[in-house]
Order: C-alpha cells, then structure tokens, then sequence
C-alpha cells in the first residue's frame, strides 16, 4: 500500500491545488485506505462548512448608494480629489496611531508571558520599528498623495532636508538601470525625525529610511520579513538606514549597499 | 465584487461601522488606483489587495499583524506544525457540529486574522492559493502552512467531545 496522505497533501487536494499526476495517486491511494479516505472526506466536508459559513454577512441597505455617491464626488474633480486623499491619509494616520497604542498593549500582554528573556525586549523592540517602518511603507503605496519632495535629481532631494532635520545624509549615483529614486517625505519613527527616500527598483517600489543613530542604536536585526516584505538595515557614519521592499532580497541588498557606501563622505 | 468585499472587511474588522469604512476606504482607493491596474491581470486579486492593504493600516489590522509576527516567529523556530503533525493531531470532526452554521461561525471567530483571512479567501471566494499569495504578500509555502493551521484550529474548535456522541462520525 502506498504511504498516508501527509497533511499538506491532503489540503492540497482538498483545494485542487495538485497536479494530474499527483491528484492520481491520491486517487489510487484512497481507493485502498479507508482511513485516509474518511480524513479527506471530513476535509472536504469542513471546507464546504467554512464556505457557507464564511459567507455571513450582506452588504447593508445602502452602502452601495453611498459608495456610488462618494466615487461620483471623486471623479468629478481635482479639488475634491485632493482633499479626498489628505483626508484619507490623515485617517489612516490616525488609525495607525490608535492602533499603535493597541499593538503596545497586546505586545506587552503576549510578549511578557512568551519571552521573559531580556534578548526578547530587543527583539520586540526590533519588531516594532519593523512594524513601524512597514506601515509607512504601506501607506506610501496605499495613499495617492505624492512625495513631499519629488525629484529623480539627489541633488534637489538632498538640500530639501536642510533645517528639517537634524543630520545629514549623501545619495548614491550610477544605481542600476531599472533602479531610480523619486523623491523623499520627511517622516518619523519612534518619534525621531527621519528621511524617507523612496525609490523604485524594476517595478517595485523601495522606502529607505534614514536617520541619526542614537546611543547603541535601538537595533535592527540586520534583515527580516513582514508580509513579503523584506526589511534590511546598516549603520555607518552615525546613520542608521533602514529600507524595506517586496523587489528580491539580493536587488535590495544592491541598493542598499548603494546608499550605504556613500553614507559619512 | 462588493458582496465579497463587504464579507471579507466584516471579517477582518469585526465591527460593522470600521468595515464599511474599510470598504469605502479600498474604493477610493481602488478608484484614484485604477490607471496602475494592468488590464489581463487578476481584478479580484488586486482588488482584495487593496482592501488588504488598507485592514493592515487599520487599528484592528495592526493588532493582528502583531499577531501573525509572533506566530511566523514560531514557525521559524522549528515548525509548529510540521509536515506529517497533521494527521497524528487530527481531531475527528462532529458532523452535526458540522452541519451547525453557527457553531462553524463561531469556530472561524476564533481564529486569530491571518488564518481566518487566508480560509475565507481559500474556501469562501475560492482563490487559488497563488492567489491568495499575491493578495496576502506572502510566500505560497506560508499560505500553505496558514491553511493547514487554520483547519487544523477549526477541527479542534468542531471535534468530537466525550459524551457529545450521537452525531454520525467520520
Ligand atoms: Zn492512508
């Protein structure tokens, strides 16, 4: 007799996600092991649960009248566009900042009860610039309103940050091809003032993060993962760079080594 | 597109008046986008995105990643669910529980966001799971392990419990 059915395999087949050939030798298998047969059966029967289930709640009376009159608004003009989008971002800021609050607090229940080590308040720490440094990312995607200053010229990004922020920092030239800067916002983290240089490597958008670099740094683990993202960081010359994209690691690496390389010149 | 849009949010942000918010939020967004569209790619992949996105930004969104951090955490710690844990962890299901839509909504109000989104999309709006990859920004392996974990927690949520036994089993 053939082996069981692992369980990635059974919700692949499951999800109809196997191929041909793999999805017939589930086939044959199940045809001799009643056991693997009442599992995939009961899969099977949970997934249509879910379905139905899942499916629970109607749009309410109204909400497509109500999306229909704002769409109409938008469309009808550049002005109501505009403050559309800063109302927008300005909601998600204050979103963000409620939500900030509430991830401390769930941070601080989960965290103390699943790491009492102290290397986890460094890690949690490195977890909150992260999440910090991905919501701003985000939100550059997410929102329409362009850069605070948009220039492909490092020359015109770069004096834009005099008097607004208390270091300074060189741009690196003869990046790849597919690679360019767009501009850049003055931004913070951890209430600390920082550049937001963004780029775009190929098709993906890339926000470099710079700022001064205080005591032994808060600490970034060189590099780590949120959501497809990848985030990477450097120090060098008293800054502390941190960028984050979803291009391939080693693009990223590119552009970040990049940066870095012309960084206390 | 709304209906499942509106089901989803609903979900995700488990309050009626921060769903509509969320939906309205991904329209407009989804409106001023619309010229970085590329016609012939998946509308409802990107369009999930979106509102996907806009959750993230969202207080509760923000919560729950908090959530899926520790638990990736986990993962890379040595696999909490292993390939081949499944089955030896495998509770039998009840089918009346089954068959019970409110127990199945309760089960799925359990599960913490980034398993109850990753099964919605899966079983609800029958997303492959490539797609479910790009609407979640993640790797298909890890959308693959979300879903093993999520049915797994419902399993447990819907099992057989002693002295509850009159329901047929599978
Ligand atoms: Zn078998």
């Amino acid at each position: 007799m053939s082996e069981h059915l692992g369980g990635a395999t059974l919700n692949l087949f499951v999800d109809g996600e196997l191929g041909q050939e793999e999805a017939l030798a589930v086939n044959a298998h199940l045809a001799e092991c009643a056991a693997c047969t009442s599992l995939t059966l009961s899969q099977m029967m949970l997934r249509q649960a879910t379905a139905k289930a899942g499916r629970r709640y109607a749009v309410p009376a109204g909400l497509k009248e109500r999306l229909h009159a704002r769409g109409a608004e938008e469309l009808a003009g550049g002005v109501t566009l505009r403050k559309e989008a800063e109302a927008s971002t300005q909601r998600s800021l204050r979103w963000s900042g409620l939500g900030w609050v509430a991830a401390a607090v769930l941070l601080l229940a989960v965290g103390t009860t699943m790491f009492v080590e102290r290397r986890a308040a460094g890690r949690a720490e490195s977890a909150a610039l992260v999440t910090e440094v991905f919501d701003q990312h985000v939100a550059v995607l997410a929102g329409s309103l362009p850069p605070q200053v948009v220039s492909t010229d490092r020359h015109t990004v770069k004096p834009w940050f005099q008097g607004k922020i208390p270091f300074s920092f060189n741009l690196p030239e003869g990046l790849a091809e597919d690679t360019a800067l767009d501009g850049a916002n003055l931004t913070y983290l951890h209430d600390q003032p920082v550049a937001q240089l963004l780029y775009h490597v190929g098709r993906h958008r890339v926000s470099v993060f710079l700022r001064e670099r205080v005591g032994d740094g808060a600490g970034l683990e060189t590099s780590a993962d949120r959501a497809g993202y990848h985030v990477m960081s450097f120090e060098r010359g008293g800054l502390e760079g941190v960028a984050i994209s979803d291009v391939e690691p080693a693009r990223l690496v590119g552009l970040v080594k990049a940066i870095e390389a012309v960084q206390g010149r | 597109m709304l209906p499942a849009l509106y089901n989803l949010a609903r979900w995700l942000a488990r309050d009626p008046a921060d769903a509509e918010d969320l939906v309205q939020e991904t329209f407009l967004k989804a409106l001023r986008g619309f010229a970085g569209f590329e016609p012939g790619t998946n509308f409802k992949a990107w369009i999930f995105r979106i509102l996907r996105n806009t959750y993230l930004t969202s207080r509760t969104g923000l919560a729950a990643r908090r959530t899926v951090a520790l638990e990736d955490e986990l993962e890379l710690d040595g696999g909490v669910y292993p390939e081949g844990a499944i089955e030896r962890q495998t509770p039998e299901v009840n089918l009346m529980r089954l068959s019970d839509q409110a127990a199945v909504e309760a089960a799925l109000e359990q599960l913490s966001a980034p398993l109850l989104e990753v099964i919605l999309l899966c079983d609800v709006e029958e997303m492959k799971y490539r797609e479910i990859a790009t609407v979640l920004e993640i790797p298909i392996g890890t959308v693959m392990s979300r879903i093993a974990r999520a049915r797994l927690a419902l399993r447990t949520a819907l099992q057989e419990r002693p002295g509850e036994r009159r329901g047929v089993r599978v």
